[in-house]
Order: structure tokens, then sequence, then C-alpha cells
């Protein structure tokens, strides 16, 4: 199971959930699940078939940018976070 | 230097001269502006002298006439682009965006927006062309303030921007708020009716240049067959040869980026802004063209870091920190990309905080577009947080340290994206500025007064190739795509001897350009020593299994009878066979051919790094201007491959964070003219200005490297500005909420004529 933490500003769309625990094994399953609980979510993070460039993952404690076929080993926390670079 | 945990080495943790120092000194390294080439000619760029105005018409015809010219270039030259983001290996763009921030098109955004190139033989010629351009302009009014570009009445930027919030639209008429978000935790209402303690400021930070000696310089040759080399200055020679590709539509491997030495960066050489226009002035003359930044061309006109406005409230109850809700409202610049996000990711990393909600707003301005600096986004958001920090500290009446210590984050801590944090040294770093000499000393005099303060960054990872090649006599030449800033060439070869158990010295590190080898990201985010090391250390455990191999040939045993350790082979059935690397190395053309190591990753597990200083200043009073006695940054750097270096980039942080605090801002007069465009009237620190840094090296082993490397060079920046304010509170009484804290500023509250 994978526990995913829900965007603030996405809330509204799960009617208030801020943590939703998914069976999922990639991160495109687990954005499809949550789509299931929470109508529109999925379209608010992928577009056109990938990740919105301007968003990337918190994964285990470490932002990193995922793609939709990436794995997630189960027990994984996973959040959803504007993307970011450093000097 | 304070070590957990830490495996006993060779190599690492020693301090050898670095591979490049003596091109270095004797002044032999190349950098960008050292470039000669046959038949070279300079370009010159035409930049606006308004902060905000529509191109009516851009007439180059005298230009293109004048005697000596060899091309001319306006925006009509560069492909048409898509208005939408794309990702681009580690970066994300809006190429349309990028075009325009190259050559404005329709509008000019910023006073220094570049609108027309030209080349010729001589750049006084150039220089006499450009004059001869007539731009005519729809002056529009300007807006150069965060707060001022939020309101509903501010004059807009971009007519068909609308505020955007995680893929979706959230403002019903276009605005300059780029992009909302938030993070929330907990009850914060609950939070804030239950407190002991709540305290609520406003904080203003001013934009900051990263102030890197060496102004931006492009060299282009466009050859007939339509290849193209760039010889450039800049943090990552394959971001360079993306983003070209990308804005000219030229495909990625018919570029060649060379990277030159550089003379510093700290972000502010991640974008580009020379490489287009030398390459398509190339182009157009049949000449490779060189094109160079004026030191006011680099303030105008290249990304500086972020003004900001934050209001913040904290609640504590108990020695708890038990809510914080604040609202973040970064300048952009004219295209938006704030680091607003990242700041609000940091704020409140050092503690654990249940309660909370951050407001992000990403605000277009009439500046230049910022660009990363050190850290991006968590100096303007920790002078908040720290500040408010000591304040409570103070109200409670409990030791400002000790009071972070008790509500310091932890592995398994929560952070505001939600997610618990890995190993990390928080702790640790308190723990030895609660012990070190510098806090343990008390601090006396009048007008004197003592600050400290905390601060996080995350540091990145991302993709890094190398390839280590062994000669027959032993050495090794080591070649990597990363730009040395911070000495990496030195902590490259340290890890890779360290691998493989051999001398430091016998380790010769290049770096090449974009042709000849894999693809490496930016030197950017505190990456390379730890991405790049983890790739050196998988090249090395690639030799490491081919000698192994050769060495079981020669043996005739099997490869689990064969041991590698301390620089040597040996047989495990038979104690008399033993190799030197060197010895086998000298073999390699009779048992296989060349040995050489490579390893191509995208490096996970990046550590984040978390640090606290202390600070004594004095505060004259009848001056206003602040000095810094005594300066301590405490930090956990994992472990610290080459000790000097990681002092050197602690120091240099924290040197650009004092220059922060106390004097530099980007000083605008009401027609958007930036007024204090040289070094002159920019005050940055010099020598003068600051006494020796002390560091201390905190080491917690990042698991997630095999050497436990975190990055070191982002987050000694991120606690100054806090640290010298709560010095100067603790001096006068008077808490300053406005950076920076320059003498007028100091003198004026002092006096009480704020």
């Amino acid at each position: 199971m994978i526990t995913v933490i829900i965007p603030a500003v996405l809330r509204g769309l799960c009617g208030g959930t801020a943590k939703l625990v998914i069976a999922a094994t990639t991160v495109d399953g687990l954005l499809r699940a949550v789509e299931e609980r929470c109508p529109g979510f999925y379209d608010r993070v992928v577009e056109q078939g990938h990740v919105r460039p301007e968003l990337m993952f918190a994964l285990d404690g470490e932002v990193v940018p995922l793609a939709l076929h990436d794995t997630l080993r189960s027990g994984a926390e996973i959040a959803i976070v504007p993307a970011m670079a450093g000097g | 230097m304070t070590t957990v945990e830490k495996p006993a080495y060779s190599v690492i943790g020693t301090r050898p001269v670095r591979p490049d120092g003596v091109e270095k000194v004797t002044g032999k390294a190349q950098y960008g502006a050292d470039i000669r080439l046959s038949g070279m000619i300079f370009g010159r760029v035409l930049r606006s002298p308004h902060a905000h105005a529509r191109i009516l018409s851009i007439d180059t015809s005298a230009a293109e006439a004048h005697p000596g010219i060899l091309a001319v270039l306006t925006y009509r030259d560069l492909p048409a682009a898509e208005d939408k983001m794309e990702e681009l290996g580690e970066s994300n763009i809006n190429v349309k965006e990028a075009s325009d921030n190259v050559l404005a098109s329709d509008k000019v955004l910023y006073r220094g927006h570049a609108i027309a190139a030209v080349a010729a033989a001589s750049p006084h010629v150039a220089e006499e062309a450009l004059a001869k351009i007539k731009v005519e302009y729809e002056i529009l009014p300007a807006v150069l303030d965060v707060r001022d570009a939020m309101r509903e009445d501010a004059p807009l930027l971009n007519e068909r921007r609308f505020t955007k919030s995680m893929g979706g639209v959230m403002s019903e008429k276009p605005s300059n708020i780029a992009a909302h978000n938030q993070f929330k935790g907990g009850d914060i209402d609950a939070a804030f009716a239950d407190a002991d303690v709540v305290i609520e400021r406003e904080f203003t930070t001013s934009m900051v240049h990263q102030g890197y000696i060496e102004p931006q310089v492009s060299t282009a040759s466009w050859n007939a067959d339509g290849t193209l080399t760039i010889w450039t200055s800049t943090q990552g020679a394959f971001a360079v040869r993306g983003l070209v590709a990308e804005i000219l539509r030229h495909p990625v491997s018919s570029i060649r980026v060379v990277p030159m030495e550089i003379g510093g960066g700290f972000g502010g050489k991640l974008p580009i802004y020379l490489d287009p226009v030398a390459a398509l002035l190339s182009k157009k003359s049949g000449r490779p063209v060189k094109v160079s930044m004026s030191r006011t061309d680099v303030f105008e006109a290249t990304g500086p870091t972020s003004g900001t406005h934050i209001r913040l409230k904290m609640a504590a109850k108990g020695d708890r920190i038990t809510g914080v809700q604040a609202v973040l409202s970064y300048e952009a610049g004219a295209y938006p990309g704030s680091a607003v996000g990242a700041g609000a990711m940091c704020m409140l990393a050092p503690y654990n905080v249940e309660n909370f909600q951050l407001d992000t707003y990403d605000v277009v301005v009439n500046r230049p577009k910022t660009a990363a600096y050190r850290a991006p986004g968590a100096p303007a958001a920790a002078f908040a947080t720290e500040s408010v920090v000591d304040e409570i500290a103070r109200q409670l009446k409990i030791d400002p340290l000790e009071f972070r210590r008790k509500n310091a984050s932890r592995q398994d801590t929560r952070n505001v994206m939600g997610v618990a944090f890995p190993r990390i040294g928080n702790e640790e770093t308190l723990d030895a500025a609660i012990n070190s000499p510098h806090y343990r000393a008390p601090i006396e005099g009048p007008n004197r007064g003592r600050g400290v303060a905390s601060g996080f960054w995350f540091n990145g990872g991302m993709q890094s190739s190398v390839v280590a090649a062994v000669n027959t006599d032993g050495t090794i030449n080591l070649v990597e795509g990363s730009t040395d800033i911070g000495g990496t060439r030195a902590s490259l070869a340290m890890q890779l001897a360290e691998t493989l158990g051999v001398a430091y010295e016998t380790i010769r590190p290049v770096v090449v350009d974009t042709d000849s080898i894999g693809h490496n990201d930016v030197t950017g985010g505190s990456r390379t020593t730890f991405a790049s090391g983890m790739a050196v250390f998988e090249a090395g455990m690639d030799i490491r299994r081919q000698m192994i191999t050769r060495a079981a040939k020669l043996w005739s045993c099997t490869e689990d009878e064969v041991v590698y350790e301390d620089g040597g082979l040996r047989c495990l059935k038979d104690s008399t066979k033993e190799l030197t690397f060197k010895e086998l190395a000298a073999q390699s053309a009779r048992t296989g051919g060349p040995i050489v190591g490579k390893a191509s990753l995208i490096a996970r597990g990046a550590g984040g790094a978390f640090a606290t200083h202390i600070v004594d200043v004095e505060v004259d009073p009848d001056t206003g201007k602040v000095t810094i006695l005594r300066y301590t940054a405490v930090q956990d750097v994992g472990t610290a491959i080459h000790p000097a270096y990681v002092e050197g980039q602690i120091q240099g942080g924290v040197v650009q964070g004092i220059g922060w605090a106390l004097n530099e801002e980007y000083f605008y007069d009401e027609s958007g003219r930036m007024v204090n465009s040289s070094f002159l009237d920019y005050r940055m620190p010099t020598a003068l200005d600051v006494p020796n840094i002390d560091t201390i090296i905190v080491e917690v082993p990042n698991p997630g490297h095999p050497y436990g490397v975190r990055g070191v060079g982002e987050v000694p920046i991120v606690p100054p500005l806090a640290a010298i304010a709560n010095a100067v509170a603790d001096a006068t009484g008077h808490r300053f909420t406005a950076l920076p804290m320059s003498p007028r500023k100091v003198l004026e509250a002092l006096d009480g004529l704020e």
C-alpha cells in the first residue's frame, strides 16, 4: 500500500481528505486510483500523458521528478509538490 | 569536526591540492573571455531603456548598412515557439518565454531586456551600429514591487496570464499572480486558540544578485554543415545544449557545448541569455562570434533572486511551537517561476510543527526574470521563520538554541509536504552549536549582540555520467561532464581513489564537452559531489570487477577466489598470487584490452542539509553600521570528502548571506531603472567587511550515498539573514523585519525616524 498526501489545493476534490492509502505499483496507477476517489484529480497532475512539468514528487522524504511509469515500493509515502531546482 | 557513525577512510577526509589549482594560480586556465578563434568577430546587444513597453516597430536597416556590420539579429530570426511549459532534461521551461527573454518580440518587460544584436569585426563598430537601430515603443506603466503587482488594478505584464494553482486556473481575470499554492496540515485555528504566545510579523527582503565575479560570455561558431560549437560560462553545458536546441529548433546532436572554467555561478548561470544570440550571429555572418556582458548588463538583464514579502504568524504553548501560518509572495521577475514553493517547503523544516498553513504566490513584476541563487527561496523564508522563533524564545525566556533543540525535527518528523524525513542531522547540528566555543563564550560590551538561526536545503540528485580509463602505468583519467565550481574535480577524484584504494595523485580528472561524455545535469542543487560521486563510485566498482575477472584468468582460479582490497588483488587459495593495481594495469593489453569503468545514473537518496549559525555583531549608534565581530557556521555535511572545500563553501555562503542581510539590494528609480548597477554602488561584502568565518563540520552520513555525502554549497546562505537580524535585535532592542539592514535604515530605526 502507498500513502499519498493530497496537496492542500486539491483536497476539495477529495472531500477535504488530506491523506489516502492506496494499492498501486506505479505513479500512474496511484494517480488513477486517487482519481477514482477524487474525480478531477488526475488531470490536475497529468497533462497530455505526462506529469505536468511544474510538478514533482516528494517520495520517502526526497523531492524527485518521477514519470508515470516509475514504480513505487509498497509502504512508500508520496506527496505532489511544486517543481524546484537548486542553485 | 563532529563525526557520527563514520567509517575509516584512506583518502576521503584528507585535504589534497586541487588538480586544477596550478592552471588557475598561473593564469593558464581558460575562461569564456579567453577564447580567441580565427576570424572571430564581436557581438553587441541592444537593450530596452524602458521597464515596460510595447514594441511597435524595430527598424534595423541603418544598422545593416553600417560599414563593417556582418550580422544583425532580432526576434524575427528566432523560430516561433509555443506558449506552454515543456520538460527539458532537468529543467522545465516555457520556450516562448525563454525565447522572448533572449530577444523580446511584442513587449519589453524590464529595463535591460534584449531587443536586437549586431556583430562586427570590432566591438566599437558593433556599438556604433547598435545606436542606429530604431525601436518605436509604446511606454506602459511599470510595476516593480510584489505587493503592487498583486493589486487588482496593477498594470499587467501579460494580459493573457491567469493565476494557476496546481494544474487548474483559479483567477477569473488576468493577473500578475502567476501561481498560488498551499501547504496545510493539522488544525491551525485550534493551535492559535490554545496558544500561550502568538507573534505575527511582516517581512520584506530586496531583490539581490548572486554577484559572480565573471560576467556571462559566449562564443559560437556555426559551421556550413549545420554543426554548432558554443564555448560558454555555464553551470550546465548539457542544459545549454538542450535550451539552445529548443529555442533554435536545431538538432541536439549538432550542437557541441564546451564548458569553460567558471568565475562563479551560484545558480545564476543555469539560464541562458547570450548563447542563442551568438549562435545566430555566427550563422548569419559565417564567422565565430563572441558576445559578452558588462557588469551593468549582468545586473539588469540576468536573473537575480526574488524580492519577497512574507507575513508570518506563529503560536507556542509551553516550550513548543504549535502552529505557523504564513503567506509568502515572491517576485518572479518578468516571467513566472520564482522559488516561492521551495521557500515554503524549507521554512519549517528545522522544526516539528504539526499545525500549519502556508500560502505561496508567484508574482511577475517588471524586473529581470529571477534565477536560482544558493538554496533558492529558502533564505528569505528562513529570515521570517527564524526571526519569529527568536522572538518567541525571548518572550518565553528560553535560550534560543535550546528552544530550537526542543522543537527540532528529526528522522520521521513530518515536513510541510506531509512526508517523513529520512535520517537527518538537525539535532546533531544544534548540539554542536550549543557546545561550540563561540556559544559558550560571553558576548560583552555596549551595542553588541548575539544572534542564532537555523536553515535547511533539500539537495539534489539527478543525472550524472562518468568514464574512468585505467592507463598501463596505473594512473587513471577520470572524464566527467559537470562544471567544476567548488572543487568537484578533487572531490570526485578522491571518491574514485577511495573506491579503488589507489593514491589520489594517480587520478587525473577532466571536465569535457557535451560530445565527449554522456549526459550530466547541471552543477547546481548541491548535487555534483553527491550524484557524480555516486557515478564515480559505480565506475570504480566497474573497474574492480573487471580487474577481478582478469586476475582470475591470470591465476586460473574463479572470480570468487579473487579479492580486491587496499588497491590490490590477491588469490584466496594461493597466497603467493598477488598483484598491485599498477601491476595488473600494466597487463591490460594481454588480459582483455583497455580497462574502462563507466557509470551513467539518476542519483537518488539525496540527503537534506541542516545548518545553525551563531553571529556576534556591534552596531555603531552614530553611523548605523553593523560590524560582524564573530561568526560560526555549524552544518551537517554527511561526509566531508575534502574538508577544506567544504569549509570554503560554507564560508562563501555565509559571506553572501551577510551581504544580503546588511547591504545588498536592487535599487530602482520610479521609471524602473536600477540605479546601483555596478559593484561600486551595489555593495557586496569584501574581505575587509567580514572576520574569519569559523566552521564546525558535523558528519551524519547520508544513508543514500556510498560515502554518506550530503550536498554542501547551498544551506550556508539560509541562516545568515535571520541570525544577523536576531543579533542586531539583541544589540539594539530593535527588530528589523526588512532587509537590507543598511546603515541608513539602522540609524533611522535607532533614531525613531522609520
